[in-house]
């Protein structure tokens, strides 16, 4: 007996243009790192330190939120982070921050610190009925892993626009969705392709 | 048009549908992965350059590499026994000049290092001198502390000045300048150096000091074999 194994040129079609969708949304562009050749120093191997930690701050009700995303590879300092009111008639609580990293340096001890991102929560109570823009000084301190420590940085931040909230890793509704619908889809897409597709049995 | 071709749309369609599903299945699988790195409850995610108001980081060009002077700029700092002293109290040395803090964890990392260097290359005219950026007092305890060999010179404006004449405008720490006898910049090292770096340096600079080899080539060579270096970590 000899079956049909002619692949269906639509099939053929389907596979390669799923495989190209596949590999465009799927694996993200690699960016290269900082590395400028024929230069005199090797100091463009690290990032700048606001591209190491990129710092924003929003208001939550009556709190502020100071944010930082911290790049891969460098890490702040916990006992560093400072923040002060900087317009008039505000008044900050003291700040709250989630448990870091415990680091242990030989030459420094234990040091508890963050990597990835960070958040920073300020209540604060004003007293000029909204008449100034929320602003406050941030000071915080971290190092790049490959062993290089920038002095500690000062901004002062507008908090006026809300940040959003923090990302958790959870799947949006829709990804599920779309995982089951495409998974669906799938088996019908092959449900269809085969139909009216016959058996080529051999001549008796 | 045909139904053979309304069933290759249809599912040209849904194959891309498949696709998008898929990629999803990649990310959030990606993202999981990231998650196992130890971060502060609450936060475990990829942190997103949306997550912010990047009103500051991501509208500034990029770094440019620091112009670094062909000759050893003139500067002066305090000695430890707060005398004022120009870096040409060494001149006619090759000079290894660390720029650090007492608060940077590499800097102090570094210090058994540059002890060591001192030691065995004082012979062959080269000196070791650090500059710390930071409080003169502390400076003076760690300096006790942490038992420095080397001649030390402190400074905070003055120093960070300094810095800039060497190229480095906005200083972070350590880094090392290299200099020859003729009081050449031969290399700037930025981070913490290690012995496979050191070596490589000094010995390209003993050549220039024999006269095997010219500013321009050491430069470029100790570019090269930085790179080969930093590669093969």
């Amino acid at each position: 007996m000899r079956a049909h194994t002619t692949t269906n040129p639509c099939f053929r079609v389907i596979l390669l243009m799923a495989a190209t969708a596949i590999g465009f949304t799927a694996i993200p562009a690699e960016s290269k790192p900082w590395w400028m050749r024929d230069t005199d120093s090797n100091e463009t191997d690290f990032l700048p330190p606001d591209i190491a930690f990129r710092a924003g701050a929003g208001l939550d009700g009556q709190v502020v939120r100071i944010r930082w995303v911290i790049a891969d590879g460098y890490y702040l300092y916990k006992e560093k982070i400072e923040v002060k009111a900087e317009s008039p008639d505000l008044v900050l609580g003291t700040p709250v921050l989630p448990p870091g990293i415990m680091k242990t340096d030989p030459y420094l001890g234990r040091q508890e610190i963050y990597t990835q991102q960070v958040e920073a929560r300020v209540p604060y109570s004003r007293s000029d009925f909204g008449a100034h823009p929320i602003q406050v000084k941030v000071t915080y301190q971290g190092c790049a892993e490959a062993g290089l420590c920038y002095p500690p940085i000062t901004r002062v931040m507008f908090a006026s626009a809300a940040l959003p909230p923090p990302a958790v890793n959870r799947p949006h509704r829709w990804e599920l969705i779309a995982i089951v619908g495409g998974m669906f889809a799938f088996l019908i897409a092959g449900f269809g392709l085969r139909r009216g597709r016959k058996l080529a049995l051999p001549a008796q | 048009m045909t139904y053979g071709g309304l069933r290759v749309i249809g599912a040209g369609v849904l194959a891309m549908l498949c696709a998008w599903a898929g990629a999803r299945i990649y990310a959030n699988w990606h993202s999981r992965s990231y998650a196992e790195i130890r971060v502060p409850a609450g936060l475990a995610s990829v942190p997103s350059p949306s997550d912010i108001r990047a009103d500051t980081a991501l509208s500034q060009p990029p770094p440019q590499p620091p112009r670094i002077p062909d000759a050893l700029p003139a500067f002066t700092l305090s000695n430890l026994q707060g005398q004022s002293t120009p870096i040409s109290t060494w001149a006619g040395q090759s000079l290894v000049i660390n720029f650090w803090a007492t608060w940077c964890a590499p800097c102090r990392r570094e210090i058994p290092l540059l002890n060591t260097l001192a030691g065995e290359w004082a012979s062959k005219h080269v000196t070791v001198v650090g500059i710390a950026v930071d409080h003169r007092n502390e400076v003076l305890q760690f300096a006790d502390q942490f038992k420095i060999h080397y001649p030390l010179l402190i400074g905070e404006q003055d120093a960070l000045d300094a810095a800039a004449k060497l190229g480095v405008e906005s200083p972070a720490f350590p880094f090392t300048v290299f200099t020859d006898r003729r009081g050449e910049v031969v290399a700037l090292f930025v981070g913490e150096l290690h012995r496979p770096q050191a070596d490589l340096i000094m010995s390209t600079i003993q050549n220039i000091d024999n006269g095997a080899l010219q500013l321009a080539q050491a430069r470029r060579q100790i570019a090269e074999q930085l790179d080969a270096l930093a590669e093969k970590t």
